[in-house]
């Protein structure tokens, strides 16, 4: 897509992906903990979503495999 | 002499080229004659002074359901829509198994709102296969269908309740490639899906449980028949909707198919991210993807009461738990639980001041009748209370029979939607025919379309109007033969009047299954409405033709 106009990175999720999977793998250099918490803010669409109910294999993690993820901030207005 | 023959009306073939006068003669279904026509006919319509153009297709619609019961798929083809597309978002009436019909009645009961009652009581279920509904539909048709199979209800044929929690593996997407098939060899027009939509129990539908790999193994099968792609996206963020129409287009250029994303709104808080979002569209346009936005005519309005759930309050939980999950008493005792209502007050009021600005629109007791018509702000002021209490308080009263009215609650900017109308990268749709039923009339948007954005605003001329409701669409849609009034083409023909057409006002009505009610609107200025070959309906009545079929 290199003739289109930049945009906000994203990722689709890898099968299994969590916060942290998507942290180590797309904010390397950061502490987990605290690229969680960026990754999150960038990411309410996902984070503010219900919770899946216990005993689902997606309990504990919002994430679905067809997401967008956000990888980095909004453009500054 | 021929079947049927529409004399001295402006034609407005569909083409955009300009209106002429002329006649319209019709044989066995199909146009056979244009211009001046000398042959005699059976039956014959005299159009002077009115303009006859190609029936219009409403390509995003949910009468997967009224279609059993409704064959004509009322009010739609008095507004002059001949061809309607079911089946957007995922959801299809089939493929089915009887094991699944409950839960996608949940489906369409939480997403689309339909009520229950109305399947429970409206729907004979004798089908599974989209082979079996279609001809089920078939039996009555005055209106076109064009079906789309949803994506959820191939998941769930295949997967059954693993759909709601995981990705596919190789010998279930290598299923549903099959079953696909099957659909669009049935008559399925396309796939449909769903990255937003939550199920009954506030979990996502099958859909968003698919992974890039189950996606473009349905899309390479959608390829090899030439069918479309349509979703339903984070239409309430402009960077996810660029995000998703860049995914649409690298699936639309590797698989040489057409993709629609529905809808695209114009917002009075964000008004550049409708310029963002086109941006991007142009942008991959130029590179030979096909991505076209869905934008509907009409501003959002949404009518509620508390005796059903609404999505209104969907970012409200604790009013969203009680009317989506609650039984009528359980409603009603949580408004009257002191705690319980001062924790819902405050959490209303981060949406205010949409209360002060919400009509009373319908009670049963005489003793409110007065306030009928008023905003909840004025009513308030004669209570000396808030619009939130108010709100409650009436439904208290009136045994949660209370209606309310939020008007105008975006895509309200006329200048805006008009010009976004205008652009020729922008398909018209997104109706929601027969869904939302209890929240909003989703009928009446073409008399919209030539009322406000050709002879109000002016954004499009007629003949531009007419275009993007019929050859444009046809052509998006891959239906072939339909849209323009030409030789050969199907007789489906809408005859109005171009100086009154329009929406009417919304009113409640008691037409559905179930004892159940929906908000419609009638048709103004619409004359004559011919479907394949035949009158469907005529001077406000509806004829006994069903010539409806399968496109």
């Amino acid at each position: 897509m290199s003739d289109l106009t930049e945009r906000r990175k994203t990722i689709i999720p890898q099968a299994n992906d969590t916060w942290e999977t998507i942290a180590a793998r797309v904010l390397p250099e950061q502490d987990t903990t605290e690229a969680c918490g960026r990754l999150q803010s960038w990411n309410l669409h996902v984070f503010m979503r219900p919770a899946a109910p216990e005993g689902s294999p997606r309990a504990g993690n919002p994430i679905l495999p067809s997401d967008i993820i956000f990888v980095e901030p909004p453009a500054a207005a | 002499m021929l079947d049927l023959i529409i004399r001295n009306g402006t034609i407005v073939d569909g083409t955009g080229m300009p209106g002429y006068m002329g006649d319209i003669g019709i044989q066995d279904g199909k146009i056979v004659a244009t211009g001046s026509i000398d042959d005699s006919a059976t039956e014959e319509v005299d159009a002077t002074g009115l303009t006859v153009a190609p029936g219009f297709i409403d390509p995003h619609t949910h009468f997967d359901a009224q279609l059993l019961w409704d064959g004509k798929a009322k009010p739609a083809i008095e507004h002059g829509v001949t061809t309607i597309v079911p089946g957007n978002c995922s959801l299809s009436l089939a493929p089915l198994k009887a094991e699944h019909r409950m839960k996608l009645v949940g489906m369409f009961n939480q997403i689309e709102e339909m009520p229950i009652k109305a399947f429970e009581e409206g729907v004979e279920w004798n089908w599974e296969t989209f082979d079996e509904f279609i001809a089920r539909i078939k039996k009555g048709l005055t209106i076109n269908v064009a079906p789309l199979v949803g994506h959820s209800v191939l998941r769930l044929w295949v997967m059954g309740d693993a759909s709601m929690e995981r990705t596919a593996n190789a010998e279930e997407i290598k299923g549903m490639q099959a079953l696909l098939e099957e659909c669009l060899k049935a008559g399925a027009i396309g796939l449909s899906t769903s990255f937003v939509d939550m199920d009954e129990t506030l979990q996502p539908v099958p859909s968003r449980y698919a992974d890039q790999e189950e996606l473009h193994a349905l899309c390479e099968v959608l390829s090899s028949h030439n069918k479309i792609l349509q979703i339903v996206h984070e239409f309430y963020d402009a960077d996810l909707t660029v995000a998703r129409i860049d995914q649409l287009a690298e699936i639309s250029l590797k698989y040489k198919i057409t993709t629609t994303f529905s809808p695209l709104f114009v917002n009075a808080t964000e008004d550049d991210s409708v310029a963002k979002v086109m941006a991007r569209v142009d942008e991959q346009f130029q590179r030979g993807a096909r991505v076209w936005p869905q934008v509907q005519t009409r501003p959002i309005d949404i009518s509620f009461c508390f005796e059903v759930p609404s999505l209104l309050f969907i970012r409200l939980p604790s009013w969203y738990q009680v009317m989506r999950f609650g039984t009528h008493d359980e409603i009603v005792a949580a408004f009257k639980d002191e705690e319980r209502r001062t924790q819902m007050v405050a959490e209303a009021e981060t949406m205010s001041p949409l209360w002060d600005m919400l009509v009373l629109r319908q009670v049963d007791s005489d003793a409110n009748q007065s306030l009928v018509g008023k905003t909840l702000a004025e009513i308030a002021g004669m209570r000396n209370t808030s619009a939130i209490e108010t709100m409650i308080d009436l439904s208290l009263e009136e045994d949660l029979q209370a209606h309310f009215l939020a008007a105008n609650m975006g895509h309200t900017d006329n200048a805006m939607v008009g010009e976004l109308l205008a652009n020729p990268r922008v398909h018209l749709g997104a109706s929601d025919g027969g869904a939302h039923i209890l929240s909003f009339s989703t009928y009446g948007d073409t008399g919209y379309l030539f009322s406000q954005f050709v002879r109000h605003c002016k954004a499009l001329t007629i003949e531009q109007a007419v275009k993007k409701i019929t050859l444009d669409t046809a052509n998006i849609w891959g239906m072939k033969n339909r849209g323009v009034l030409k030789e050969g083409y199907a007789a489906d023909v809408t005859i109005f009047d171009a100086e009154q057409i329009d929406r009417g006002d919304e009113y409640y009505t008691d037409d559905v299954p179930g004892d159940g009610h929906r908000y419609v609107r009638d048709a103004i200025g619409v004359h004559t409405v011919v479907i394949g070959g035949a009158v469907a309906y005529q001077d406000g009545e509806y004829t006994d033709s069903a010539r409806g079929s399968i496109v």
